[in-house]
């Protein structure tokens, strides 16, 4: 169904779509908080508010399946907040659905300017008012215009006396909607569909709200369902009524709840002032500093030079402001990498529907502890780091976690926790899951990997646990035919590792069979800007990323000892394999080494062998452009001071080919 | 326009003459240079520039035609060896890396530089004179080429550059 909107409501639309999803995005936390703690009034309430200012915006716009929806979903919690309905888990499967179609329908309408059809939802709604009904007792209304929350009979009863001068229209509208004030049926007759709409009615209304009169002053007779004290915050915010309501915005009986929700409002957001910034100028920003930050070390390396060829005041100057400038360019760095950053929360909210839907679906009880979700990354991390963190959340749950039963058997509490949390480490965030399900038995891990051939039997032997574990990231690993329908997209844990590292970050596997697995990720602060270490090899220079780095010693023969094909590097009394940077970048040797670089890739520490050593460098990472996009080894490129191009090394990936062998994959 | 002649400034200053051909309603302006002995051009339109003595950074493990990057006002641009990539006769010079003269494409693939023997100049004829595919042999894949157009004894040979760098290795 394509959705025509008005050239001078797009705006309100836009306006619309962004708040529309702020409480979507909100709700899905706090219908699971609900879950576990269905009386709670307060989360009641917010949530029936939310549903009724979603409605309220989407009735203006006439968005009709959205309205639709949400305003059942409205009644249902009205109901749940009146205690005439109690939640199962039942309803809340149904409502569960019922957002994710609000979600469907807002996503297709934000792509396309398209809702689904009505066909298309009858079936939920129909579920809906199944709720609606089959759990209340007595409420037969099947008007789907009355939110009635106050018992029934009030609307059955004709024989409400209205003051005089009050058209009939009115009155009916009064009857229709008896929990409203006039303000409030006012918004009502807004949200009506444009053809019903009694526009007759409005300017009374308003006369009327403009004497100071409200529903009360009409009915002579007392009833309980007088406006104040069921007073709800409108729908809308008072720069969208249409024409003809235009001049209600203006009058106080809609002004004291307009206000009343703005200060709500405000309480949900923890009163931070916040601008909307488009990502791109943020990238753009970002780069420009970029550059400046290039600019400072250049600048930095020739007022070395200059302070050794001369001397003088001028000289002296000159190192001060660079000093200073030095230092300013650094806080910027920082300031605009905040700029960039997110609290992981965008992603944790996610979990707990996750969690919750996974566990229903395999008949297994778990809580989720999220901690740290305040914890901020680089918007670019936090967007690759969705779907491994849900492969990993669903695997905890579907291979982790074990059913109640055997839970109880095993003397374990009956309901599993799963907890999520993230924190700071130094210059890395660390990201962690852990279960206390059946865990990872490092046998049974060799075992299947023997089985698929990954392995032989004589590496199997010699693995260690923590070697074991690793062998679950190798492709061809993953247990794809029983993964299937849990974890839905088929992502493999190799995919996971693959994109960690693609992030230049490192997986940790802990695991203690029948006590749970913790598997952490280490994650840098940000990808822009990196520190490497400049090192040179057949004439060129390279930068290796530092977080790879563990040490760096002099190259000397003696420690150098041939094993079979490979060669390795006495390091203390530990033997590393060694491999030149030449062979692995395929580049000409001329077997003039000077230093070792050390690295870890994965739990295995690798030694290469290099012609240069030229020190730390900060640079800014820069793609190599579309042509060059997938070569194995080069991360991208950086411009040095002298403005050559100075590649990036992935010693990881460089590695990846040996690395097998290395952990033992037969090819 | 003013961009184009921007261009040709440039050219001058490279010491490069202008070859103008007839003019006629609606023009074509290629800049022209050579591979080998062919004379080849490219739409004045998708060139971004002409530069030579370019410092160029070899990338290990990357295709055999890609000779290297270089740094354009700090974006990073491959360059590669057309010749190769056109499947004629080559040799790389020892000094490629120091020496050499680029022109700078706009490309489906982004900008990439191409490793040209000489840059003859810009030349503008009508659109009718191009002829389409081209009798006879001449060293470059027809598939690669839009056209040619005589030029006072010389042939002109049009390179497509979408097909060129569309094609999958």
């Amino acid at each position: 169904m394509k959705v025509e909107i008005p050239e001078e409501l797009q705006e309100i639309l836009e306006e619309f779509l962004v708040e529309a999803e702020e409480i979507l995005e909100n709700l899905d936390q706090d219908l699971v908080d609900l879950e576990s703690n269905p009386e709670d009034k307060e989360l009641l309430n917010k949530i029936f508010r939310g549903m009724h200012t979603l409605k309220g915006g989407a009735g203006f716009l006439n968005l009709t399946p959205v309205v639709e929806i949400a305003h059942r979903i409205e009644d249902i919690f009205n109901k749940l907040r009146n205690d005439e309905l109690k939640l199962t888990p039942e309803i809340m499967d149904v409502i569960l659905e019922g957002i994710d179609k609000l979600k469907e329908a807002l996503q297709m309408l934000k792509e396309s300017q398209e809702l689904p059809d009505m066909e298309e939802i009858e079936g939920l709604l129909s579920q809906l008012d199944a709720v609606l009904k089959g759990e209340s007792p007595v409420s037969s209304e099947s008007s789907t215009e009355s939110s009635s929350s106050h018992s029934p009979e009030v609307q059955k009863e004709e024989e409400l006396e209205f003051v005089e001068g009050i058209s009939d229209k009115l009155k009916e509208l009064i009857k229709q909607f008896p929990d409203k004030d006039l303000a409030g049926i006012l918004e009502e007759i807004i949200l009506m569909p444009p053809d019903k709409r009694p526009m007759d009615v409005i300017p009374e209304i308003e006369k009327l709200i403009e004497e100071g009169k409200d529903v009360k002053d009409l009915i002579k007779k007392k009833e309980p369902s007088g406006g104040e004290e069921k007073k709800q915050p409108p729908p809308q915010r008072s720069e969208t009524p249409p024409a003809a309501t235009s001049e209600t915005a203006r009058t106080p009986a809609e002004k004291t709840p307009a206000s009343k929700q703005k200060t709500s409002k405000k309480q949900e957001k923890k009163s931070s002032e916040t601008i909307r910034v488009d990502v791109e100028r943020v990238e753009n920003l970002m780069n420009l500093v970029g550059e400046i930050v290039l600019d400072r070390n250049r600048i930095l390396r020739v007022t070395q030079d200059v302070e050794k060829e001369c001397r003088g005041e001028a000289v002296e100057k000159l190192v001060e402001a660079v000093t200073s400038l030095d230092r300013t360019v650094s806080d910027l760095q920082v300031a605009v990498m905040k700029l960039r950053m997110q609290p992981i929360k965008k992603i944790f909210s996610k979990f707990p529907r996750l969690v919750r839907d996974l566990a229903r679906k395999l008949n297994k009880k778990v809580q989720l502890i999220i901690e740290g979700e305040d914890t901020e990354l680089d918007r670019s991390i936090l967007d690759k780091l969705e779907d491994p963190l849900i492969h990993l959340v669903r695997n905890a749950l579907d291979h982790g976690i074990e059913p109640p039963e055997e839970r109880i058997a095993k003397g374990k509490p009956e309901v599993g926790t799963i907890r999520l949390f993230a924190y700071h480490e130094g210059d890395h965030i660390v990201v962690g899951i852990q279960d206390d399900g059946r865990g990872i038995d490092p046998e049974k891990v060799k075992k299947k990997a023997l089985e698929k051939g990954l392995i032989t039997p004589e590496q199997a032997a010699q693995m260690s646990d923590k070697e074991a574990y690793e062998l679950i990231f190798l492709p061809g690993f993953s247990t794809a035919d029983k993964v299937s329908d849990v974890s839905g997209r088929g992502v493999g844990m190799d995919v996971v590792a693959s994109t960690i590292h693609s992030l230049r970050g490192s997986i940790e596997i802990d695991s203690e069979p029948g006590k749970g697995t913790t598997i952490l990720l280490k994650l840098p602060l940000t990808v822009a800007i990196i520190r490497t270490l400049m090192l040179g090899c057949n004439g060129q220079v390279y930068a290796v990323p530092l977080h790879s780095v563990v040490e760096i010693v002099r190259y000397q023969e003696e420690q150098v000892k041939e094993v079979g094909s490979f060669r390795s590097f006495m390091l203390r009394d530990e033997v590393l394999p060694l491999f030149s940077l030449n062979e692995l970048l395929e580049v000409p040797d001329n077997n003039q080494k000077a230093f070792v670089v050390i690295v870890k890739v994965g739990e295995k520490l690798i030694a290469v062998s290099i012609e240069k050593l030229f020190g730390e460098e900060e640079i800014v990472i820069k793609s190599l452009g579309e042509l060059l996009s997938d070569i194995p080894g080069i991360a991208g490129a950086t411009i040095a001071g002298d403005g050559r191009v100075v590649l990036i090394l992935d010693l990881n990936s460089l590695l990846a080919d040996y690395k097998t062998k290395l952990i033992g994959v037969k090819r | 326009m003013s961009e184009a002649k921007g261009k040709e400034k440039e050219l001058s200053v490279l010491g490069v003459e202008e070859l103008i051909g007839e003019v006629h309603e609606k023009e074509v302006q290629v800049i022209a240079f050579k591979l080998n002995d062919e004379l080849v051009g490219v739409p004045i339109e998708q060139i971004i520039e002409i530069t030579n003595n370019r410092d160029l950074t070899p990338v290990p493990k990357a295709p055999s035609f890609v000779i290297g990057v270089m740094n354009l006002r700090g974006k990073i641009v491959p360059v590669i060896n057309l010749k190769e990539h056109l499947r004629i006769p080559y040799e790389i010079p020892e000094d490629i890396y120091q020496k050499n003269k680029i022109v700078i494409l706009e490309t489906p693939k982004g900008e990439v530089g191409v490793i040209v023997d000489e840059i003859v100049g810009s030349v503008k004829f009508p659109e009718s004179d191009v002829l389409p595919e081209p009798i006879g042999t001449i060293g470059i894949d027809v598939k690669f080429i839009s056209g040619v157009v005589q030029l006072d004894g010389d042939l002109l040979i049009l390179l497509n550059v979408e097909s060129i760098f569309n094609q999958e290795e």
